[in-house]
């Protein structure tokens, strides 16, 4: 569970969120919606421990402002957007990479054999175990997504945290992605937290949703409860109406 | 990648004016190792010609390689950019002039004694980094490594001027500031070996206690930390040992670039990404390619010699232009 008490953070002078409160339960996915600029990566960089935040963030009674990078790692896992990636590694190694913060560090490992079959079995649990001797560089942006969703799970954190991990990756990629994140938050009982752009991905994959704006909540309720029309004002245009003309298209 | 170590070493030994086969090379380990007698006929100017000038020498290239290829290693994985180098980060520079201020005001120090140019170069080399990263830190709290390349390129284009313009203000030292700058491994003795063998083995041994980070790093500093590493204290640590490295390794031989750029590129791709082959391996193939850059200089156009900075840089430039052509088509998914 992770506890978030009048949270506020932003850069350097500029406050981005403004005082924040909500808390995620075991075995719950959240989603946080909101136009750009409205806050929603700066939150979850605060969550993450990778911005400095006023109020409280505790995860299962840890302080995240006063645990060390590799206590907070243990925990939480983050899975940011798609970037450059220079080095060809192949999908074993990046998957291998996500035991670091197990690890005792450099070349002085212990139980190899263990460690292995856990990198096998992320990989296994996202469909690339056959792909683990190719290189990162050469897979497609699903197939890098999901390498990177297992590196993620090899991590084993309590807590995973989403940034946009579906941009730039087609519909079948996309579903196929937050199917696999929702079945391991199930399946192992534990959080997520995740910023969506799309909000049909954001209804059907979430228990909760969060609308963020200029920094603050402007509603938060359980997915299937939740008042669409609150989005009208935010993003200025009838999103419902929006949603069923498309619908409308779909069954001519 | 030992076996191709070992051949550039017997043949950097064995080839100059003079001739030693791998026959007699052995023939004269033997004797000095085991008392094994030497054959008859034997010429013993062969014994002080190996022992004295080209086996020093040629350990000594071998080990400025190594030095530089595994700080260029290092540099490139922490900054996230393949085409970082201490060179291009301002260490060189700084290493150079340091040694140029020992050679122009004739200082000497008798505590330090040969300690007194490495000291110097290292202290330099420091002062560069930390000058850079300070700088760094003033445009952006965070010290991203863009920041970190650009203040690099710059201080060290900065302390290139002031070299150039020493160069130019001193008729006494201009021609050994411009030979400096090219770098050079001409009349080095064993002493220069046996400082740097220890400091180069200890930073490789180092640098393999970070494998596992500098591999992470490689993705960039969000996602590193976000993996569990302490970005700040892990890019202090690596990269103020990269410039122990350099500065140490420059301060004896000059200035000599490509080998930290090129060195890691083609060790990837013949072994991979990872850190825990890479480090050794970069040690060796910058060691390797050093000896036979510095037997291109010293016998291509014999008795004279050519810098050794030209030849690597014969050899590097070509290369970096097509790093940077094929870094131009990286993987933006």
């Amino acid at each position: 569970m992770i506890n978030i008490e009048h949270v506020s953070c932003g850069y350097d002078l500029n406050p981005i969120i403004k005082d924040i409160s909500f808390t995620v339960k075991e075995n719950e996915i959240l989603c946080i919606l909101g136009p750009n600029g409205c806050g929603k990566t700066t939150l979850l960089r605060a969550i993450s421990g990778l911005l400095p935040a006023t109020g409280t963030i505790r995860m299962n009674g840890m302080n995240i402002k006063t645990a060390g990078r590799r206590e907070i790692a243990k925990k939480i896992a983050v899975m940011n957007q798609l970037t450059s990636i220079y080095f060809s590694y192949t999908v074993y190694e990046t998957v291998k990479m996500g035991r670091y913060v197990h690890s005792k560090g450099g070349i002085f490992q212990t139980d190899q054999k263990k460690e292995k079959a856990f990198v096998y079995e992320c990989l296994d649990k996202v469909g690339m175990l056959d792909q683990k001797d190719r290189l990162i560089t050469e897979l497609s942006g699903g197939q890098l997504q999901r390498a990177l969703f297992a590196r993620v799970l090899a991590q084993d954190p309590e807590i995973i945290l989403l940034d946009e991990p579906t941009n730039h990756l087609d519909l079948k990629y996309q579903i196929e992605l937050l199917e696999q994140i929702k079945e391991w938050g199930k399946k192992e009982n534990r959080c997520v937290i995740g910023v969506l752009h799309d909000i049909n991905h954001a209804l059907l994959f979430a228990d909760k949703i969060m609308l963020l704006n200029d920094g603050q909540i402007k509603a938060y309720d359980d997915s299937c409860d939740f008042d669409l029309t609150s989005l009208n004002d935010i993003y200025g245009i009838d999103v419902g109406d929006y949603m069923l003309h498309a619908l409308e298209r779909w069954r001519i | 990648m030992a076996g191709v170590a070992f051949l550039s070493i017997i043949l950097g030994v064995g080839i100059g004016s003079v001739c030693i086969t791998p026959v007699q090379i052995a023939a004269i380990f033997m004797n000095k190792m085991f008392h094994v007698p030497l054959p008859e006929n034997f010429n013993e100017i062969y014994i002080g010609l190996l022992l004295n000038i080209r086996l020093p020498r040629v350990l000594l290239a071998f080990l400025v390689g190594a030095a530089l290829s595994v700080s260029g290693t290092v540099m490139q994985s922490v900054l996230k950019n393949p085409l970082a180098s201490s060179y291009g980060l301002g260490v060189s520079s700084g290493a150079g002039l340091g040694a140029i201020l020992v050679m122009m005001c004739g200082v000497s120090s008798g505590v330090l004694g040969v300690f007194l140019l490495p000291v110097v170069g290292l202290l330099f080399g420091l002062g560069t980094v930390f000058i850079s990263i300070f700088l760094a830190s003033k445009f952006d709290r965070n010290m991203s490594n863009f920041n970190i390349v650009l203040t690099g390129m710059v201080v060290s284009l900065f302390i290139n001027a002031i070299m150039s313009t020493l160069a130019s203000t001193s008729q006494e030292y201009s021609q050994r500031i411009l030979l400096w700058q090219l770098g050079s491994f001409s009349l080095k003795e064993w002493s220069y070996v046996l400082v740097l063998f220890p400091i180069v083995m200890a930073c490789i041994v180092f640098f393999m206690r970070f494998t596992l980070e500098l591999d992470i790093l490689t993705f960039g500093e969000e996602q590193a930390s976000a993996m569990g590493i302490e970005i700040k204290k892990a890019k202090w640590i690596l990269i103020g040992m990269t410039a122990i490295l350099t500065g140490t390794a420059v301060s004896f031989v000059g200035i000599i670039g490509f080998v930290d750029l090129i060195g890691p590129h083609v060790v990837r791709r013949f072994f991979g990404c990872e850190h825990k082959y890479v480090i050794p391996m970069s040690a060796l193939f910058g060691g390797s390619f050093m000896v036979i850059a510095d037997l291109l200089a010293r016998t291509l156009v014999s008795p004279s010699e050519i810098p050794i900075g030209s030849i690597t840089a014969l050899v590097g430039a070509p290369f970096f232009i097509y790093i940077f052509f094929r870094s131009g088509k990286e993987k933006v998914a």
